[in-house]
Parts: C-alpha cells; structure tokens; sequence
C-alpha cells in the first residue's frame, strides 16, 4: 500500500463515512470506516506508517466531528502504531486474523476515546459497551467483506460475462 | 540510535503533541482551534462537491430518467407540506404565546422569526458525535449558537466556527446538547437535554410536586438566549417521581433526527429575546 493509496483511501473514508454512510445506514451510524483505512495502512507499511495515518486520520476526524482535537488523534495513533507493531511481528494473511486483529482494535479503540473523555470530564455517549461492541462487529464485517469484494469482484463479473457470451463460449469449446 | 529507537522517541513525541493539543483546549474552553477551522472549512467544501455529485445523479434518474412529471409534482407538494407544516409550527407558536399573553393581560407585539433555509451537505465522522453540516456559513450571517429549526420542530444550535459556506449544528439529541424548555399545558419550565438517542430526550430540574403527564407537549421557554420561545420539542412518554427533588420525565422529539435534509437557522433570536424583554 503506496503512501498516495493510503491517503486517498483515507480521504474517501472521511468523505464516505460523512456523507454517503448515513444515507444507507440513517443518523449515527455505528462504523467507523476511517479506524479502518488505518489499521490496514498499519498492517501494510508498518508502525511508523501506522502513527502518521493514525494522526493525520483522527485530527481530521476530530476537527469535523465537533469535538475535542487530539482525542481521536491520540487514540489512532496508538492503534495504529500498536496494530504496525503486531502487524511487523506476526504473520496476518488471513482473513480471519485480520478480522481478529480489527476487532480488538475497534474495541480498543472505542473504549480508549471513551476513557479520554472521562478524564477530561466530557459526557461520552450513553450505553457505551453496546455502543463500541456493534461498532467493533460493524468494522470488521466492512473491513472484511470490503477488500474480499474489491478482490473477487472482477474474475466474477469476467465470469459473468463470459458465460453470458454465447459466441465467446462456442469459441472456447471448439478450441 | 536505531530505528526501533527513532520509532519509540517519534510515537512518544506524537503522543505528547496530542495531550498538549488537549490539555489547551480542555483549559481554554471550547472555542474553535486553527485546526478545527481549517480542516472544517476546507473538507466542508469537498463535502459539499460530493454531496452535490451524488444529489445530482439520484435528481438525474429519479427526476428525469424515471417518472419525470410525478417526480416533479410530488417535489412541489412535499414542498408545499414544509411550508405549511412551518406555517403551523409558527402559528402553534404564536397561539401558545397569545395564551400566555393574555393569562398577563398585557399585550405584546409577535414577532416574525427572520430565517434562512439551508441543505445538510454531511453528518457527523464519529459515531460517538451527533452533529450535521449545512451548507451555510459566515458570508450568510451564520455564527455560533444560532438554533436550528426544522418544520417539525427543534433541530439543535450551530456550533464551532461556521466557515465560509458551511457550519456545524449539534443536534439536540446530542448528550451535551440542552435546551430551555416548558410544559406547554402547565408553563411548568426545565431543562431538556439529549440522550444520545435519536428517539429519547430528557427533561430535567422539574419539581416532584408539578403536574406533569404522558402526552403532554414540551416546547422551548426561550430563556437559554439561544432557541425562541414556543418552538416544538417533543412529548412527554414517561414520568416518575425521581430519588432526589426532580422527576424523572422522558420526551419523545418531534423530529425525525435521522432523515432531516433541510433546516431553517435562526438567525437573530437574541435580538427578538431582547426586544420581548425590554416591552
């Protein structure tokens, strides 16, 4: 993952998860697509890679979400920095770990926000367990399904095609 | 120094940034910082671009592609129906304050709420925040703490610093949202605060002793400086009498906080409130 992929696939979380995710999924969507984007940059280039979009992410989101700068800030960078860290040290191929490696850190990453604001005696939102479990099994199925989609998605739309083509598939089964 | 080394000295610089960035704000109140205002003001306008591109393509299919002429005419009827909702709400409005009025004996000249209609262009980024951007800014005369209004009822207020041509409203529904409110049946008065669901508010510092019941209609009392006075809330669902001095009193909102696509701002409200109190 080039460092212009993971910025353009940042700024289309930012924009997606702002505009488009309420309209498909109505107000207060409990994804967070941004956390996302960064524990796969994490995962790819590593813990230093994983700070820098983790920093650069959560400011932005930060600043648009009417917060306090520098909570999601801090709380990104530690994902991403500890995600690069697991990421450099173990081998996480499959789905299934990079589904376990997104789970914990939504979680972590939902109950460290939610911690900061207690310190700094803000109001976090109401029923915050239920709150970050459905977002850590909302981001991993996205996480998951997302990248196995973009994957597959063109051999079988080929496929499709094909098999749609009767000429082509005469073509095929004289040669 | 190797770079494992470089790596940790860089995480722990980063980490002290962001608690320095915090602990400013946290002293300094919560006043909009460069970053916010910058990052705001610049995304609002991609926001905004994008927002258009897709309104453009569902307008495309759906108004031309697909049932042109029906489209069309039940635009201008749903059109119609906000405008006269609105209608209603100020004439609800008015007819509340007019029975209060007269309760005084005094007379006092209503007021027109000057407004200014605006899109949501984009909600929140987090899940944990419940904030809306409208497609007004400062170059329409939009500042903090104006209140947001919908036909239905009440939206939130803007906060932030709104930028050119954008600005932010947290909803009323947001747990640190309130708003001043009365029972519209008794004129007894409290404090309606979010709940972080969209379904529920809650009304506070209303005594054990007042006459409070299901169905009743919540609206605002005007003496927050920020949301006129005799707008819709929503209706009390549940009381209890509470541990303390206070009831317990839950209020379902009026407006449907998921599906808003087209607000009203307030624009000068401190100056109606102003005026109301000097007559």
């Amino acid at each position: 993952m080039k460092i212009t992929h993971i910025l353009f696939w940042l700024a289309l979380a930012l924009l997606v998860q702002t505009t488009l995710v309420p309209l498909v999924a109505g107000g207060g969507a409990p994804v967070d697509l941004v956390l996302i984007v960064v524990v796969f940059a994490a995962l790819s280039r590593g813990p230093v890679a994983g700070l820098w979009t983790g920093t650069l992410a959560g400011l932005l989101q930060d600043a648009l979400s009417g917060g306090i700068i520098g909570v999601g800030g801090l709380t990104k960078t530690m994902i991403g920095v500890v995600v690069g860290v697991i990421g450099s040290r173990f081998l996480l191929g499959t789905v299934w770990h990079r589904l376990t490696v997104l789970v914990g850190a939504s979680f972590v990453h939902g109950f460290c926000y939610l911690w900061i604001h207690t310190l700094i005696g803000q109001d976090g939102p109401a029923g915050p367990v239920a709150l970050v479990t459905v977002q850590a099994a909302v981001n991993a199925l996205v996480g998951v399904t997302v990248p196995l989609v973009a994957r597959t998605a063109p051999g079988m739309l080929d496929r499709l095609r094909r098999s749609r083509n009767p000429l082509r598939r005469r073509r095929w089964m004289m040669s | 120094m190797d770079r494992r080394q470089r790596t940790g000295y860089l995480v722990l610089a980063v980490v002290l940034a962001h608690i320095i960035v915090i602990s400013a704000q946290v002293s300094a109140g919560p006043g909009a910082s460069m970053l916010e205002t910058v990052t705001f003001g610049s995304f609002a306008e991609v926001q905004r671009l994008m927002t258009s591109g897709f309104d453009s393509v569902v307008r495309l299919w759906s108004g031309y592609i697909g049932l042109r002429d029906v489209r069309e005419k039940n635009v201008e009827l749903n059109r119609e129906i906000l405008n006269l909702r609105l209608e209603l709400q100020t004439q609800h409005a008015l007819a509340q304050q007019t029975r209060s009025l007269e309760r005084l004996l005094e007379l006092r000249q209503t007021v027109a709420l000057p407004t200014l209609s605006a899109r949501v262009i984009a909600t929140d980024a987090t899940p944990y925040f419940l904030t809306l951007t409208i497609d007004r800014g400062w170059q329409d005369d939009i500042r903090p703490d104006l209140a947001v209004i919908a036909p239905d009822g009440v939206v939130g207020r803007v906060v932030g610093s709104p930028s050119q041509r954008a600005a932010q409203i947290q909803l009323l529904i947001d747990r640190n949202a309130a708003a001043g409110a009365l029972i519209e049946r008794t004129r007894v008065s409290g404090v309606v605060v979010g709940t972080d669901d969209s379904t529920r508010l809650q009304m506070e510092y209303v005594s054990n002793l007042e006459d409070v019941q299901v169905g009743d209609e919540i609206v605002t009392s005007g003496i927050d400086g920020i949301y006129p006075k005799g707008f819709r809330i929503g209706e009390v669902t549940q009381v209890v009498d509470g541990i303390g001095l206070y009831q317990l009193i839950q209020v379902s909102p009026v407006v449907e906080f998921s599906q808003i696509e087209d607000v009203l701002v307030v624009l000068d409200a401190q100056v109606i409130l102003s005026d109301t109190d000097e007559k």
